[in-house]
């Protein structure tokens, strides 16, 4: 029997997550996430200070594509954010194609 | 339910080692990657080979497929006899495919704390208990949705308890308002929404995507569409009606436009908290000489405007 709910949701552009919000949404340890920042895989908001990082919804969905590219590949940190930058890019260019009706 | 067999998917033998599994799945995930694939459907192969190694990557579900999967073909239709999977626990079942819908027919009970999953389920014990994974799904709105907000109505499989603590997949219908202002890419998060949990559910993540729209194109915040206009107008300048996603505006074709002039429209792309610009381009479109007066009139314009496109060119 379905459940019907109205529910309104919170835009993470608007109410960032924090490191363990992240971690786990992703299903990495915090660890993961404090190496993919130190890298600089990963992390537009972060400061010197842990507790006030914040992550927004590009973040998660990158957070999400490296973590892929390392279980599938084997990849390390570095490499992984390689494969992510190379595909958004595609992504982008893509994008600014179809914007302007050239695909 | 069908019969989906894995191994013909990855294109490997039923005896495969974890490795040579591994090795096909890295092959065809990048022959099919939908960022550099050609292939018409290669997100829907993407999917299918990601389901695949999913399973058989993991030898715990690889060894409760093969369980199943013992003289089955592709296709086939099969129930899941009513004690399968008993002995196995994989936490978050993952979302709607094939190796959850078994689960849902074999309705097994929910067992570990584990890493992945539903913790102290029904048990109800004390000691440590896992909070509910996270659930991450899409949901595709029109663009006039992100103009002016929208409900959307949306369904998952989720394992929820029964009243005998075990474990099973339920559909499970969710009425979404989308917020005002949201682009393509983003994450809407609905706390509490994921998975159950001795801990508490896990939340659902839902990334907001456009359906297609012939008449619009979005990058970012920015909204660019095209304007046919005829050529008098784009020669001489005008005003005219243009039906634009938050409704028609006038705008003055300033005189001497070519096709491909952009003309921004401040603050009229997605109403987002920095809103964005919409881009009319503009398209001067012929009207087709296809009565002897219109053959005419361009005759006219040969004789008198002594006009050579392809003067840019060298010609």
């Amino acid at each position: 029997m379905p459940n019907n709910n109205s529910l309104s949701g919170v835009l993470l552009d608007d109410v960032a997550l924090t490191l363990d919000e992240l971690a786990r949404a992703v299903e990495v340890e915090p660890d993961w996430v404090v190496r993919h920042v130190r890298a600089g895989t990963l992390g537009g908001e972060t400061t010197v200070q842990i507790t006030s990082w914040r992550f927004r919804s590009g973040d998660l969905v990158r957070a999400r594509r490296l973590l892929r590219v390392e279980r599938d590949f084997d990849a390390n940190e570095d490499l992984a954010g390689l494969v992510v930058d190379l595909g958004d890019e595609i992504r982008r260019l893509r994008a600014r194609l179809h914007a302007l009706g050239l695909d | 339910m069908e019969y989906k067999d894995y191994y013909a998917t990855l294109g490997v033998e039923k005896t495969a080692s974890q490795d040579e599994i591994k090795k096909a799945y890295r092959k065809l995930v990048r022959k099919y990657h939908p960022d550099v694939s050609k292939h018409k459907d290669a997100t829907e192969k993407t999917k299918e080979i990601n389901e695949a190694y999913d399973v058989l990557g993991d030898a715990e579900k690889r060894a409760a497929y093969d369980e199943l999967g013992q003289g089955r073909r592709a296709g086939q239709e099969f129930t899941p006899p009513p004690d399968w999977g008993t002995q196995f626990d994989f936490g978050g079942a993952g979302a709607n495919d094939f190796f959850s819908d078994l689960f849902t027919h074999a309705g097994r009970r929910s067992g570990r704390g584990g890493a992945r999953g539903f913790g102290g389920g029904g048990g109800g014990g004390g000691g440590f208990q896992m909070r509910g994974e996270d659930i991450h799904a899409a949901i595709t709105i029109d663009l006039r949705d992100a103009y002016q907000g929208a409900a959307r109505t949306i369904s998952l499989r989720v394992p929820q308890h029964d009243e005998q603590g075990r474990v099973k997949m339920q559909d499970k219908t969710l009425s979404v308002n989308i917020p005002k202002g949201v682009t393509p890419g983003q994450q809407l998060r609905l706390a509490g929404q994921g998975h159950p949990g001795g801990g508490g559910p896990g939340d659902l993540y839902l990334e907001i995507q456009f359906e297609p729209d012939p008449r619009y194109r979005v990058e970012g915040t920015n909204v660019y569409e095209n304007v046919p206009v005829a050529p008098w107008e784009a020669a001489l300048g005008a005003s005219v009606s243009v039906p634009t996603p938050s409704g028609a505006v006038e705008v003055t074709i300033p005189p001497g436009s070519q096709s491909g002039r952009k003309l921004r429209l401040k603050g009229r792309g997605i109403p987002s908290r920095e809103p964005g610009d919409l881009y009319l381009i503009l398209d001067v479109v012929l009207p087709p000489a296809s009565t002897e007066r219109a053959k005419e009139l361009y005759r006219q314009m040969a004789r008198d405007l002594a006009f050579n496109p392809r003067e840019r060119i060298g010609a």
